[in-house]
């Protein structure tokens, strides 16, 4: 049996829709299952539910074989792993964000550091950085910083809460990686379900 | 740990460098506080360092960057090395046991994997256990591939991480590579046997896989496959029992060394 890391939220979905568009309705029958249960088997398959952040943690370990993770999250922190494919949704972008009128950023808040702080590294700007754990609109909001680094999908939390983007700084999209060993310790089982939807042709 | 745990695993550390004395290996056996140099953090990133007397130590986190440092500090005569004892990596100590061959012929590297496969193919007679795969790479077919099809470095960087979708936009989903590392590891060899087979790293590449087919493990052979110790950078090879950590690992590195290390403790022999 080989063991799937998916992360709860948008990417689940995403990821059950793109199992539907491959005719793969057995898994995403038994993915669908609305209960409180961390996993789901689905024939030789162990579908687990995690935090984003920890997907790229269980397959480092080999906890997991297999996960389904932003770009965002393998960029943000270094794993030993493999980064095998991108993958047809959860397409997004980091952008710098904030109130109308800034000249110049000072000090910026994110979740993100270090893909803030490569960004302005790169461009030889000065900045300060603030580490939030999350709602990060609400540091310009606040007077905490002049600006954010978050992940934009619609712009409608930052309409909302009157931000503007004024700069890309990367585009995010949903990945499939695996562990570095049962990708070969497991061949048997991991080569025919990345065929199976579709990851390898 | 039990007893009977503890007791296998010292007789196994022992069976394992009495043999290494038989064939010839000489034994060494070194003071776990080293003298610490600045570029050994690159290579022992987890390494435990700290200052005595206004001089840097660490405490040894492998043996193989240890025996090369004492190696280039002393000179030593023998070249064929065997080694049993602690080392301490991210706040966690373990017995580490292997060798290191220094300057060896392809033929002395190809000796000392079989040696190895029949030492833990005799440990597991008893058990119920079987020898399962063995997946090899080289980071010099990479050079070769980059070299032939005349690619960029950044290249590199994706068949490290397996990045097939990468590859795809680089390259296209017919090159060559695309196909290579969509194939699955253990059918890998051929192609890659079918471009290079005259290659010199090739023909060691085709003495362990003669050795694996003898044994009856799967071989595999995988573009991507790579060693989490940064400091190899030729051949680097994993064999697996019935277990996804490694029993053996080994390979060569700074240009002319070539090491095993046997997993006492979480490869799957005791």
């Amino acid at each position: 049996m080989i063991t799937v890391a998916l992360p709860k939220g948008r990417l689940l979905s995403d990821f059950m829709d793109y199992l539907k568009k491959q005719g793969l309705e057995e898994y995403t029958a038994g993915l669908d299952e609305k209960s409180r249960s961390l996993y789901t088997i689905v024939n030789d398959v162990k579908f687990i539910y995690a935090k984003g952040r920890d997907v790229p943690i269980y397959v480092e370990n080999g906890s997991a074989d297999i996960g389904i993770i932003g770009l965002d999250i393998i960029t943000e922190n270094e794993f030993d792993l493999l980064n095998v494919s991108r993958l047809p949704f959860g397409e997004c972008h980091f952008s710098i964000c904030g109130l109308p009128g800034v000249e110049q950023f000072k000090t910026i808040a994110t979740t993100f550091k270090n893909i803030a702080f490569q960004h302005f590294k790169q461009k030889r700007q000065q900045v300060s950085l603030i580490h939030l754990n999350g709602s990060v609109e609400l540091a310009p909001l606040l007077g905490l910083a002049d600006g954010i680094v978050d992940i934009v999908e619609t712009g409608s939390t930052l309409k909302a809460n009157g931000l503007i983007e004024y700069e890309k700084i990367m585009d995010v999209h949903a990945r499939l990686i695996a562990n570095r060993q049962t990708f070969y310790t497991k061949e048997d089982e991991v080569y025919p379900f990345l065929k199976e939807i579709g990851v390898f042709q | 740990m039990s007893n009977q745990q503890i007791l296998a695993k010292t007789a196994l550390g022992y069976n394992y460098i009495k043999l290494l004395s038989e064939e010839g290996y000489k034994l060494i056996d070194l003071n776990m506080i080293e003298p610490f140099r600045i570029e050994d953090k690159m290579y022992q990133p987890s390494s435990l360092v700290f200052e005595r007397d206004q001089r840097m130590y660490a405490i040894r986190s492998d043996w193989t960057r240890s025996l090369l440092n004492y190696n280039e500090s002393y000179f030593l005569d023998d070249q064929m090395f065997g080694y049993y004892g602690p080392v301490i990596r991210n706040n966690r100590s373990f017995y580490q046991a292997g060798v290191e061959l220094y300057e060896p012929d392809q033929m002395s590297i190809v000796r000392s994997i079989k040696l190895h496969l029949d030492f833990v193919k005799e440990q597991i007679a008893a058990q119920d256990k079987s020898l399962r795969s063995l997946v090899v790479n080289n980071d010099y077919l990479i050079d070769l591939y980059l070299k032939k099809y005349n690619l960029d470095e950044q290249i590199r960087i994706l068949i490290y991480d397996k990045n097939l979708s990468g590859l795809r936009e680089e390259l296209g989903k017919e090159h060559a590579l695309c196909k290579i590392l969509s194939t699955r590891a253990s059918q890998q060899f051929e192609l890659v046997q079918q471009e290079f087979a005259d290659d010199q790293e090739m023909q060691l590449i085709n003495h362990i896989k003669k050795i694996a087919d003898q044994n009856q493990i799967k071989f595999m052979l995988d573009l991507s496959f790579r060693s989490p110790q940064s400091y190899y950078n030729g051949l680097y090879f994993q064999v697996f029992l019935n277990y996804d950590t490694p029993l053996l690992s080994g390979g060569e590195y700074n240009d002319s060394a070539f090491g095993i290390a046997l997993n006492i403790e979480d490869g799957g022999l005791v």
